[in-house]
């Protein structure tokens, strides 16, 4: 037989029949179909048992209760706790990407040294070792105040520990970093000699008026004042923005007034003007609860604040702010705010005094839909330690930062002053440089000048757990776990009327190799012994935590959160028993005068305002998600979009989307230009936020940093009240 | 003259034609038949061997034997959760309620306490009716809703002493179980085969008029996610 | 069997408090493991279920006014369900369901043709041009609820879906058919710092959505509330997401009249 073209072809249909009557074309072709649907590269989620942990987030000085949602061991989901008084469910963009910096790849490891201009793991053995021989040699040679200290916060435990650790080991250099925070406080003490924080009765108030605070912005604690912006209209209320922007809460406001920038203070004087001269005050609660009405008349009927120059000076109309004037003083309940933007700067001292005399004018001070001094919390009751000649050597001496000296009698932290300090001498005064909080080397204005003081010191240490910009350029980085991975105990919430404390808790195991800064510090106590090591009886921060809170700490851990729902505002602390409008501290003050944009205006012929965005953070890194949700108005590939007036683009000769070159008197960038008429001509808004040099792929190296090209402001209590720089733009 | 000519040599050549005809037609249906009996082999035996990959279970867990020691049957172990979520395969915790230590002599117990329990290591248990991730199943439905018994979809397993191997598909990854563990997708009992097609047909059974626009049936969301 | 009444899920969105901060966006994100790329500032490759946009009055300044609309799936039911994408759809990967009038997006059944995104006037439907990649670690954070996308296949809101199965999941247990208005709720409308967004079943009368926008069953769900609007109404497409404002300017611009400046 023989095997020829014909027999072959047989064997082939032979084969294609059975291979017909075989499973094996339909299951093949069915197989296939399935494999196209499941790439093994396209990540499968792992199924398992959900639970919720109740904690607090930590990202801003907010305090929002969070539901975190875990499948195992892994967090999948941030979402905000429903039966939380301060957020009551809602949750901002920041809060809802919690779980990206958690599980970033971009996170510290490690304990880190910088050793020939680059990071090596090193131990936390030997990292808090050789910080601790620093830190002894300097207490050795005399000089303990040489130490100082960043942190985003002064109250909880972990900042106790901290200023308790400075205060044995002799230096009074605890920082804050600054917010408007700072002018309020001062504002509360000034004038209610109330040690307190403010807190804002958004929810009551049925006229708010903002002098330029970003309410949707960032500013306070942003699910409790979103809540409460609505619930105005909702009342029936007016909401009025003063701002010269269109900024989200101008959109949102029933009134926008575009105000020349800076001017918000003259504003604000011009309504008291107003109010006094058609006698609109309340007249019983400022006639049996405050004192020194005088020195505000003095101050306020000036013709400086008459409402034809008050129109001049803010860019107003005379009839807006009489109107305005009227309108909040014959409201039920009026209530003020400031604090620019996010309210990351303080702003002048005398631009909340304006704005808290306004609201004692009209009796929204301490009640109801007020402004309301929220004590500090005193749950923290250490015994005293004992401290060394050294220690109370080093405690006698001023101040690095300025603060609480003849010249700054009032302030209490001034880290904007720091890198004017740590440039001086030939020497820093700044020896050892703790950074547990914040990003100075990012969020000061003047970038440049802020690297150059902060290089001058000889040991930097970051605790963050990113590779932020002030742990890029420290010597050591000791990463601090995530909220999601520690103890915390959070209290207040920003701008909350009431005194409320958080439990952030580990909702995970620590994924990497980091320690919470509490237990940092006590172990470098421990390391330096004598009276340090006696000043810390605590084995570690969470041990410290359970005795600190003793009793109260089993509900506190259960419930998540404590808040004194009873609490009713405190009578005033003054001599007088009264709110005082003027006093003896108050006449001290240098004379109220607006604070220019710097740079020559015959040079830079337009004015650049940084804004707020909640889609962007200040200090932290902007997790993915939302730089992702960054709208394309502000962020154009790698480029930051500002915004300009289309009237200004065309005295330029520039389009929309056109580059150009902004130049201020500190630094100059590539822009890419947003036209809108959502701002006042000849003003530049930028966005705060982008232009980082470390952080994740997503965010790093994208847009141009504000405090790039700002120039830090101080006013004459020290504080940072910078608004805007002087700017220039040219075709690129 | 040349038509005859021409004629014989075209008769011849037929005649050859039908005897090499009769011997090449058998060649042609033997290759035929060759070809056919090679390609059957393939599809149906050749080609399941090559297609599955087959794994062991880590444990041999003899499903009869715990079945009768239990309370409340299946779920005793494989129970819902609050959430009303299924728990599925069983957490080492369970197990450990009963198998702290050994409790017989049975070598694969002995072997289970000191590789898992001592350890602290979760099971890897192969899970038969995993399905892909596009699909929602709950068992909720149908265990609650539906009353549907767990043998329906499963087969008596809590019959098994032992538990047999796991077959995946080299293509997919999927567990053979899906399919079917005969090869053409012959079905003989309700649980031999886990497709849309027999998801869909309980369904169509069981609700009519389906909420779906496009199909009638019931709509894509209520098994898929 | 008795099955439970048809719902229509639906979705209101008070134009006048949202801040526009983006929170629904990032909440949906979270829920729904949407892929995120270096660069995802072409918002028109960007895949995002939920899109806050911004609208302007177009007035010159100091009369300029803008709002925020966030645009999640519109969930159109057209007529009898023939909602625009649904009605082309090659591959039966979308489906409109009448039981709980959710437009749903099978990806493993999608090929990938488009014909959805041509079809959807709302921009809703995404494309997946890139495979959905996460940074080493990150898919930890993954939502096992909710499968990922892979490449190729066009994607949208889908009302978090899995939140209505898994919200099921508990009734079923707990011997129920019908949940709870509070039971199942969208991502975006739990996150919502702003309290802007409502959402239940428009079928029934005591969720808060039926009760904003009174929808007029005679005349495809049009809202009887004079500030409530649909976007696009005169398509036709039946959306069952409403808005909500005060402003006639942004009423206007959700039906294309805002006039051009």
């Amino acid at each position: 037989m023989k095997i020829d073209r014909r027999s072959f072809l047989a064997f082939v249909l032979g084969g294609a029949a059975g291979t017909a009557l075989s499973p094996l074309p339909w299951k093949l072709t069915d197989d296939i179909s399935i494999w196209t649907q499941n790439w093994p590269w396209t990540p499968v989620p792992p199924k398992g048992e959900t639970t919720y942990v109740a904690s607090t987030c930590t990202l801003c000085p907010g305090g929002c209760g969070i539901r975190v949602r875990r499948v195992e061991d892994r967090v999948v989901k941030i979402e905000g706790r429903k039966d939380h008084p301060v957020n009551r469910g809602g949750i901002c963009p920041l809060g809802a990407a919690g779980a990206q910096l958690l599980y970033s790849p971009w996170r510290v490891r490690q304990p880190l040294k910088k050793v020939d201009g680059r990071f090596v793991p090193v131990s936390w053995e030997q990292a808090i070792g050789e910080i601790a021989g620093e830190l002894r040699e300097l207490r050795e040679a005399g000089s303990p105040e040489a130490v100082a200290w960043i942190a985003d916060t002064d109250r909880g435990t972990t900042a106790e520990l901290i200023r308790r650790f400075l205060t044995v080991y002799g230096s009074p250099n605890f920082i804050r970093t600054p917010s408007a925070q700072d002018a309020w406080e001062t504002a509360l003490y000034l004038t209610q000699g109330q040690r307190a924080t403010a807190g804002f009765d958004l929810e009551r108030t049925s006229f708010l008026l903002s002098l330029g605070s970003g309410l949707l912005e960032g500013w306070g604690t942003p699910p409790f004042v979103f809540r409460a912006c609505g619930a105005v209209r909702d009342r029936n209320g007016r909401f009025v923005q003063v701002e010269p922007r269109l900024s989200k809460t101008a959109a949102q406001a029933d009134q926008w007034l575009p105000i020349l920038p800076g001017s918000e203070a003259t504003l604000a004087f011009g309504l008291i003007h107003v109010i006094l001269k058609e006698g609109l005050e309340r007249k019983p609660f400022v006639a049996s609860r405050t004192t020194g009405l005088e020195d505000l008349r003095r101050n306020a009927l000036r013709e400086a604040y008459a409402p034809e120059a008050v129109a001049q000076a803010t860019g107003l109309e005379a009839k807006t702010v009489v109107e305005l004037a009227r309108a909040f003083a014959a409201a039920e309940r009026p209530l003020a705010v400031c604090g620019r933007g996010a309210g990351r700067v303080p702003g002048g001292l005398q631009e909340t005094l304006a704005v808290h005399f306004l609201n004692a004018l009209v009796g929204s001070v301490n009640v109801e839909g007020g402004v309301i001094a929220v004590p500090e919390p005193e749950y923290i009751r250490w015994p005293e330690p004992e401290m060394d000649a050294v220690a109370s050597k080093g405690m006698q001496t001023p101040r690095v930062d300025g603060a609480g000296s003849d010249r700054f009698p009032l302030a209490r932290y001034l880290l904007n002053r720091l890198p004017e300090a740590l440039l001086e001498g030939e020497k820093p005064a700044v020896r050892v440089l703790f950074v547990s909080g914040g990003n100075p080397l990012y969020s000061l204005p003047d970038s440049e000048r802020t690297a150059k003081a902060f290089a001058r010191v000889p040991l930097l240490v970051s605790f963050s757990s990113f590779f932020d910009e002030t742990a890029a350029a420290a010597h050591y980085v000791l990463p601090a776990p995530t909220y999601l991975e520690r103890w915390e105990d959070v209290p207040g919430a920003a701008g909350f009327p009431k005194p409320v404390i958080g439990l952030a808790r580990p909702v995970v195991a620590p994924r990497l190799a980091t320690m919470p800064t509490g237990d940092v510090v006590i172990r470098l106590a421990r390391r330096l012994g004598g009276t340090l090591r006696a000043a810390f009886p605590w084995e570690s921060h969470e041990v410290c935590l359970r005795q600190t809170f003793a009793a109260s700490w089993e509900p506190l851990r259960r419930n998540g959160f404590a808040i004194d729902e009873s609490f009713k505002p405190q009578p005033f602390e003054t001599a007088s028993r009264r709110f005082e409008f003027g006093n003896a501290d108050l006449k001290r003050l240098a004379e109220f005068r607006p604070l220019p944009a710097p740079g020559d205006p015959g040079v830079f012929k337009l004015t650049l305002v940084p804004y707020d965005s909640l889609r962007l953070t200040a200090a932290l890194g902007t997790p993915p998600f939302l730089v992702k949700a960054l709208e394309s108005e502000i962020l154009w590939k790698n480029d930051i979009r500002v915004e300009i007036h289309p009237q200004t683009a065309r005295d330029l000769g520039l389009a929309d989307g056109a580059d150009a070159r902004l130049v201020t008197p500190r630094g100059e960038a590539r822009v890419k230009l947003y036209l809108t008429e959502g701002i006042r001509p000849g003003l530049i808004g930028m966005a705060r936020g982008l232009g980082r040099e470390a952080h994740d792929r997503f965010l790093a190296g994208r847009g141009v940093s504000t405090n790039r090209l700002l120039a830090a402001v101080e006013d004459p209590s020290g504080f940072e009240a910078g608004w805007g720089i002087r700017a220039r733009l040219e075709r690129a | 003259m040349e038509e005859p000519k021409s004629s014989a040599p075209s008769s011849r050549s037929e005649s050859e034609k039908a005897e090499k005809g009769d011997g090449a037609g058998a060649a042609i249906i033997l290759f035929f038949i060759l070809g056919l009996a090679a390609s059957l082999l393939v599809g149906w035996i050749a080609f399941p061997a090559l297609l599955y990959s087959e794994k062991r279970q880590p444990v041999d867990f003899n499903h009869a034997l715990h079945n009768e020691i239990v309370d409340h049957g299946c779920a005793s172990c494989h129970f819902f959760r609050e959430d009303g979520s299924f728990s599925g395969a069983p957490k080492l915790a369970q197990c450990v309620e009963c198998h702290r230590e050994a409790n017989s002599d049975d070598p694969e117990e002995i072997r289970f306490v000191e590789e898992y329990v001592k350890p602290g290591r979760e099971v890897p248990w192969l899970v038969y009716a995993r399905q892909p991730d596009c699909v929602f199943f709950s068992h909720a439905a149908h265990v609650r809703m539906g009353g549907i018994d767990c043998a329906v979809c499963h087969g008596p397993m809590g019959e098994s002493t032992s538990l047999r191997p796991y077959q995946e598909n080299r293509i997919t990854g999927y567990s053979r179980d899906i399919w079917g563990w005969n090869i053409a997708g012959i079905k003989r009992n309700s649980w031999d085969r886990m497709k849309m097609d027999d998801c869909a047909e309980c369904h169509a059974q069981a609700r009519v008029p389906g909420g779906s626009v496009q199909t009638q049936k019931d709509g894509c969301f209520v098994c898929h996610k | 069997m008795n099955r439970p009444k048809n719902k229509r899920y639906g979705m209101v969105i008070d134009l006048d408090k949202c801040t526009g901060c983006g929170a629904c966006m990032v909440a949906c994100m979270a829920e729904n493991n949407i892929p995120f790329r270096d660069d995802d500032t072409d918002k028109l490759l960007s895949v995002s279920w939920m899109q806050v946009y911004r609208l302007s009055n177009g007035k010159p300044f100091p009369h300029a006014e803008e709002c925020f609309l966030p645009r999640p799936c519109q969930h159109c039911e057209g007529e009898h369900g023939h909602s625009p994408c649904v009605s082309v759809c090659p591959a039966t990967a979308t489906d409109y369901d009448m039981h709980t009038g959710i437009v749903s997006q099978i990806y493993t059944r999608c090929f990938g043709c488009r014909y959805c995104m041509a079809a959807c006037p709302y921009h809703v439907r995404q494309f997946n041009w890139w495979d959905p990649v996460w940074p080493e670690g990150m898919e930890r954070a993954l939502n096992p609820d909710v499968s990922v996308r892979m490449r190729g296949v066009v994607e949208k809101c889908s009302f978090c879906y899995s939140r209505y199965q898994t919200a099921l999941n508990r009734a079923y247990v707990e011997g129920r058919r019908e949940l709870a208005e509070e039971e199942y709720q969208t991502a975006c409308t739990q996150a919502c710092p702003a309290g802007a967004i409502v959402f239940g079943d428009l079928n029934n009368p005591a969720h808060r959505v039926h009760q904003i926008v009174k929808p007029d069953p005679a005349h495809g769900g049009r809202p009887r509330n004079p500030q409530a609007f649909r976007l696009l109404e005169r398509l036709g497409t039946n959306p069952k997401v409403y808005y909500l404002t005060r402003r006639d300017w942004v009423r206007r611009a959700g039906d294309n009249e805002i006039q051009k400046t």
